[in-house]
């Protein structure tokens, strides 16, 4: 149990990012002290006080966490369970309750004390400005442009790199994996996989025989993808070069 | 234009047009556009939980169909009849009240820094909804929420298709009740605009809107209700109870939002950086939505007999909501509302309120019951 237990104050302070500064939980658990003493209206009480009180307490009790975990199959989520404090709602009125007349003198110390503590959202190296109205990197559009059928489906071969956004464009592009292989931590096994992106230099004999068993129509291969002999040796020819990609088009293989 | 006439219709006037139905049935103080929309929103988020879980369970192919034919046929009757509803409302004397929404009116009424404090607001929402709209976000999820609408609008078909590949599958019970990327995909097909550009470029524009829709409207709920109510009883605890507190109180969740990225797990990382998946809706829409209703239902003394069932009605609505977002938030609605219930009958010492919370939700555990049949269905075979 102690364990458990555990467990729920690391996802706590992975939660409120504990680890990289990150310190809006002290201004949440500062107003919802302050409620605590000054709250009067029932409702608000409950609401705003108790409920959120005694979700933290069930988070951080080892029988729930199990219960929840059995039920739902899975640990990775439990952290949504946070969700229901809605810290920034109970912050905002308990800072509000605080101020009382002073309001503005308050809100700009309070404008600092977020600044302060949270991590501006923009800064994220996961946002970029967009290229398009897909908000899709413009090279895996133009990609599956020059790919996608007119009628039927097709199946690429594709890096690693535009997995997560070709079918994104297209559902009529196939893909002979996607982005369960590039989850290490769901741990799947794929030949093509290996071959594609695992092998140092591409055994292209290998290659070849692998891909066409899907059949893949196309193979699209970053231009400096080591390779041991060059694919139109194998009855490939090149369809496209779009940026660092080269297309490639398997002529054995019939094309809709 | 026929994109923008189809947007307009399906994320504007339908949902207003359905928002009506329960606000005739709710007293007038409460009933105001901003609740109207709201409630349109989640009533017709329930009717596509309706109209979508049968299809995408008993339908094997090309079910994307008759689910958004019986939602759009649906929805379409709600917001006649929610027009109809109102129409006659107001020939009775009693339509729809302006005080809370009416721009130039509440202009006129402010002074010079609460005009500010608004102008301030508006400037971080805006800058909000600009990085929305012109910088893409990844998220490794997208690659199946996005590609589930677009294969819903490309193929026709809702969850038999994986989306990683292309190849068959059986459902995937935990995603397949979850049918929020089936809503857009309707949106999509009806504006005639490809689902990437709806989830990626257009939901933000909408769904953040609607986010602070509903921080308003609990703002409004707990600073300018009157002092008094209508029992007599002074209700002022401490806090200056005005209007004016309603601009900084969005300006700091406005902040909340944007500073709120101390990891990627916060519902306000969520909020503006995977605004168009379902769990970021459950998040900053559905869980602030029922702590709004739990205010709106409990807060003050005595309530007009009769007039309380549409905001009951919207309440079992929001819970129905939640299941299109997620199968885990449809538990932690539940939770919440199981908690908050114990905590509310304990304040207001009334046992009722938990028997009216358990009622409220009945969808949820007819929801949790047919998840556990689909998954766990092959041990009773």
């Amino acid at each position: 149990m102690w364990g458990i237990f555990l467990e729920s104050v690391v996802v706590f302070k992975n939660y409120m990012g504990f680890h990289e500064g990150g310190y809006l939980a002290g201004i949440y658990l500062f107003a919802l002290l302050y409620l605590w003493l000054t709250e009067k209206d029932k409702s608000r009480r409950a609401v705003f006080v108790y409920a959120p009180t005694l979700l933290l307490a069930m988070f951080f009790c080892p029988l729930f966490r199990k219960v929840f975990v059995r039920v739902m199959g899975d640990s990775e989520t439990y952290y949504r369970l946070l969700w229901l404090l809605q810290m920034s709602l109970v912050s905002a009125y308990g800072i509000l309750k605080l101020c009382g007349r002073y309001r503005r003198i308050g809100l700009a110390v309070m404008c600092a004390a977020i600044a302060a503590c949270g991590s501006y959202v923009y800064d994220s190296p996961y946002i970029s400005k967009a290229e398009n109205a897909w908000h899709l990197p413009q090279e895996a559009v133009d990609v599956a442009k020059l790919i996608e059928p007119e009628k039927g489906r097709v199946t690429a071969l594709v890096p690693a790199d535009l997995i997560y956004y070709i079918r994104q464009y297209s559902t009529n592009i196939e893909l002979p994996y996607g982005r369960e292989m590039l989850i290490a931590r769901w741990d799947y096994h794929h030949a093509m996989y290996e071959a594609m992106e695992k092998a140092e230099i591409i055994d292209t004999e290998e290659f070849v025989r692998l891909a066409r068993e899907y059949p893949c129509h196309y193979v699209v291969l970053e231009r400096d993808r080591q390779i041991e002999e060059p694919l139109t040796e194998y009855g490939y020819e090149l369809y496209a070069e779009v940026g660092e990609y080269l297309i490639y088009q398997d002529r054995e293989t019939e094309t809709p | 234009m026929i994109q923008i006439i189809g947007l307009l219709l399906w994320l504007v006037a339908v949902p207003f047009g359905i928002g009506l139905i329960p606000a005739s049935f709710i007293s007038e103080d409460k009933r105001n556009p901003g609740f109207v929309m709201l409630a349109g929103y989640f009533v017709m988020w329930a009717l596509f939980e309706v109209a979508a879980i049968p299809a995408v369970l008993f339908v094997k192919y090309n079910n994307f169909r008759p689910a958004s034919v019986c939602f759009m046929a649906l929805s379409l009757l709600c917001a006649a009849a929610g027009v109809l509803l109102m129409y006659r409302n107001r020939k009775a004397g009693s339509g729809i009240k302006q005080s809370g929404f009416c721009p130039v009116r509440l202009f006129r009424q402010m002074g010079w820094a609460e005009r500010i404090e608004w102008l301030l607001f508006l400037l971080l929402l805006g800058f909000q909804l600009y990085r929305a709209a012109a910088y893409a976000s990844f998220d490794g999820d997208d690659a199946y929420y996005v590609v589930e609408s677009l294969i819903a609008q490309q193929a026709d078909v809702m969850y038999r298709i994986l989306p990683y590949t292309g190849r068959p599958t059986d459902l995937d019970v935990r995603h397949a009740l979850a049918v929020f990327p089936m809503w857009i995909a309707f949106v999509a097909v009806k504006s005639h605009i490809h689902a990437t550009i709806v989830s990626h470029t257009i939901m933000p524009l909408v769904l953040i809107p609607l986010g602070y829709l509903v921080y308003y409207e609990i703002g409004r709920t707990l600073f300018c209700r009157d002092a008094i109510d209508k029992d007599g009883v002074s209700r002022e605890s401490g806090i200056t109870r005005t209007r004016e507190n309603l601009p900084v109180f969005m300006i700091l969740m406005a902040l909340f939002q944007i500073f709120g990225n101390v990891s990627i797990y916060t519902n306000e990382t969520f909020f503006l950086t995977r605004t168009w998946q379902g769990k970021a809706v459950a998040g900053s829409l559905v869980i602030p939505a029922l702590l709004w209703f739990f205010l709106l239902l409990y807060e003050g003394g005595k309530k007009e007999r009769g007039k309380e069932a549409g905001l009951w009605f919207v309440f079992v609505c929001i819970n129905m909501t939640a299941g299109i977002c997620s199968s885990i938030a449809v538990f932690l609605v539940s939770i919440l509302t199981a908690v908050t219930a114990l905590c509310l009958a304990f304040t207001r010492r009334d046992l009722r309120v938990i028997l009216q919370m358990g009622a409220a939700c009945i969808p949820n555990v007819i929801y949790i019951a047919i998840y556990l049949v689909v998954a766990y269905g092959y041990l009773l075979k």
